[in-house]
């Protein structure tokens, strides 16, 4: 496919995704009263497979109804899950031919094999939910959104955090200008931990652990850079449009083949920065994203969402509305000098609403899409709008550039 | 979970112990994920939030434990329950620390327990609770189901020879040390020393060579309190609310931990009269007991001789007044 007409029709999609685009009605021909069984097949029962189809389950109505792996055990560990009775497949076009009752996709496969088998689904008419990142590579990208329209079928990304209730709260009140004017955010992802899977006989080293080959795989960036990436062009209300970065194998000289530490500087057409750190050999601060504003701070966690109010300034941009309704004053932060700050903050309280952790939130809203024929909040362009960054993050630490987006895809 | 696992295996180089260790210790902590009450976004939570006011679909795993957690409670009289969570609260056994609480309070905790207003219905996967208060807590099953989950994720990837533990009163043993004929697991006196494969000789109640089985022991003297002078469990008796008596501590070895766990606690409720009777109706456990009061144990066991070289010390225990 020309990459520019691609561009060229999806730029006017391209736009800040928020809350409301959650509404959206497709044209997808077919609707699905609620009541409906919702049937899966699943390519790719590995670990993330089988948690997504747990997952899955725990909806009413929803059914797996066929399992695809060329790896045998895993479509018992499937089965498991599923039942005996499940039918099950080493090849996916098998699969898909022969099983004529499914409604949609689970795409759980090594990245480099995404497009593939997306595309595969949703050239048969079946509705995608496509794990993260999206695609390998920006012509993989580009194909997927493609097929999605091509086929008028739903993709939704299993980017979860955009479905969890304390990002959704926090990013509502950041959009709100309660931090003031957000310029930063960093993100960190931290472990100790060898990124390494048990291999059971040495011929199935790259099978296994494919996330350690850069033949299937983009490393920290994709694997856990795109969670971020994303949250950050919500944050923006846009994608970014430059990166540089480093990287490097400096804890484990094992083999492998991508990075066991990536950094990398994202830049955002309004001015953004994104900064993201993900390395494996210290776990000291884990999982975090700071969203940095001239009036506050807001950090993410795994579990949590805490808010701190800058100093009161006269250069703070926290609206003045905001500071006569109180809400500015109560935990200001105050350090002495350039200390930093180490007090509590406001924890983001989440608003009444269904419980259940955000991949399960995620996965519940994948299956009302498919019965309400309604548009996924994270769906292919939210998708794409990370899987892109993420190639060209990997590709920026490997040639030492800073990539320009605008030669690689049309600036959206 | 508010536990300690503890993993020995074997493997060919330390890089492959730690990949195995992260495998089983993920499978872990997925299992905790999925079933902590203290997690307001595990599944249990979830069920806990809605099951009140609707049926709530769960995943095929989810399903089956509580199925299985509610057949104990059938098969026990209700001596075996996951849903006394306002008991545990109202003994104020989640802050750490024991209170006798009021005839109003015991009443409205009693109100919101009780294993018969869990419906299940298995063809839709769905938890309904009958009585909207009610809560579940899958404390006395899940730590063993960890376990056994943990081992078979091990095995999955080879590894034929494995002890887990969970906080000192479950052990799982996958095959046997080389040149054994299983893991030794001692089993301590009550009032000492947590079951446990330290070193420390004295006061060993029994020792088990564990072999592709489970042992789980249920205790007083390792959590209980004291008010007034008289002390109590942390085991509650579902069917008087109050703390379970009449054991001191019951050690059962069956094949998975989930069962060990859970036979374990269901004799220890069942107590003097019935513990040891219900334990020997069910094929192929064994079990050790402590029957009666500290000032006044006797042993009773299950099967146990084919298990157990009786050291002197049990042998004294067994002298106790």
């Amino acid at each position: 496919m020309d990459r520019r007409s691609f561009l060229k029709t999806s730029s006017s999609a391209v736009v800040g995704s928020s809350l409301i685009g959650l509404g959206a009605q497709t044209s997808a021909a077919r609707t699905i009263a609620p009541s409906d069984q919702v049937r899966f097949g699943v390519i790719g029962v590995g670990s993330r497979g089988k948690a997504m189809m747990r997952r899955f389950l725990r909806e009413p109505g929803v059914s797996i109804g066929a399992l695809c792996d060329v790896y045998e055990p895993r479509l018992d560990e499937g089965r498991e899950i599923t039942g005996e009775a499940t039918p099950v497949y080493d090849d996916y076009a098998r699969m898909l031919d022969e099983v004529g009752d499914l409604d949609a996709v689970l795409v759980a496969t090594p990245l480099s094999f995404h497009a593939e088998h997306m595309i595969a689904a949703l050239d048969r008419g079946l509705h995608v939910y496509g794990e993260k990142a999206m695609g390998f590579t920006v012509d993989d990208c580009n194909a997927i959104v493609e097929g999605v329209r091509r086929n008028d079928r739903l993709f939704q990304i299993g980017q979860q955090w955009r479905y969890s209730p304390w990002y959704r709260e926090a990013i509502e009140r950041v959009h709100s200008g309660e931090i003031g004017q957000v310029s930063h955010v960093y993100g960190y992802w931290h472990r100790n931990y060898n990124w390494r899977r048990n291999v059971p006989e040495p011929s199935l080293e790259r099978l296994i652990n494919w996330r350690l080959y850069r033949e299937y795989s983009g490393g920290l960036m994709a694997e856990l850079g795109s969670h971020q990436i994303d949250i950050a062009n919500w944050v923006f209300g846009e994608m970014p449009d430059a990166v540089m970065g480093s990287g490097g194998i400096d804890f484990f000289h094992d083999g492998r083949e991508t990075f066991d530490n990536v950094q990398a500087i994202f830049t955002y057409p309004s001015g953004g920065t994104f900064v993201f750190s993900s390395l494996i050999g210290n776990h000291k601060v884990g999982y975090q994203i700071q969203i940095f504003g001239t009036g506050g701070t807001v950090e993410l966690t795994l579990a949590d969402g805490t808010l701190f109010f800058e100093p009161a300034r006269e250069r703070s941009a926290v609206p003045k509305e905001l500071i006569e309704r109180g809400i500015y004053t109560t935990p200001t932060l105050s350090t002495q000098g350039d200390m930093p700050y180490r007090g509590a903050g406001l924890p983001i309280e989440i608003p009444e609403g269904p419980a259940g952790e955000p991949t399960y939130q995620a996965a519940a809203s994948f299956v009302e899409s498919i019965r309400q024929d309604k548009r996924p909040f994270a769906d292919e362009l939210v998708g794409w709008r990370t899987a892109v960054p993420v190639a060209l993050g990997n590709r920026a630490i490997q040639s030492r550039d800073r990539i320009d987006f605008a030669d690689y895809v049309e600036a959206p | 979970m508010g536990t300690t696992v503890e993993i020995y295996l074997y493997a060919a180089d330390s890089q492959q112990a730690r990949t195995l260790f992260d495998a089983a210790f993920e499978e872990i902590e997925r299992i905790d994920a999925t079933l902590s009450t203290y997690r307001p976004a595990s599944e249990i939570s979830r069920i806990n939030a809605r099951a009140g006011t609707e049926p709530v679909t769960t995943d095929p795993e989810v399903f089956q434990l509580i199925n299985s957690a509610l057949s104990y409670s059938r098969s026990t009289d209700g001596a075996f329950d996951i849903t006394v969570g306002s008991l545990r609260e109202a003994w104020g056994f989640f802050r750490g620390v024991g209170q006798y609480p009021t005839k109003a309070e015991l009443d409205r905790a009693k109100e919101n327990a009780g294993w018969q207003y869990v419906a299940l219905d298995s063809a839709a996967r769905t938890i309904q609770f009958l009585r909207p208060g009610l809560e579940l807590d899958l404390g006395a099953i899940g730590k063993g189901y960890a376990l056994d989950r943990a081992a078979v994720v091990l095995s999955a990837s080879g590894v034929e020879r494995a002890l887990l533990g969970a906080g000192q009163s479950s052990y799982l043993a996958l095959g046997a040390p080389p040149g054994k004929t299983g893991w030794e697991v001692r089993v301590a006196l009550p009032d000492n020393l947590p079951l446990g494969v330290t070193e420390q000789q004295e006061r060993v109640l029994s020792k088990v060579l564990l072999h592709d089985a489970s042992l789980s022991t249920s205790g007083s003297s390792e959590k209980f309190f004291e008010l007034e002078g008289r002390r109590y469990s942390h085991i509650i008796d579902p069917r008087t609310g109050r703390p379970a008596d009449g054991m001191v501590q019951v050690t059962v070895v069956a094949s998975t931990a989930a069962e060990s766990d859970a036979l374990s606690t269901s004799a220890f409720v069942l107590g003097e009269d019935h513990g040891a009777t219900w334990l020997r109706e069910r094929p192929g456990v064994t079990a050790l007991l402590v029957v009666g009061t500290l000032e006044r144990a006797r042993i009773d066991t299950v099967n146990w001789s084919q298990l157990v070289e009786s050291t002197d010390d049990a042998k004294s225990a067994d002298k106790r007044p």
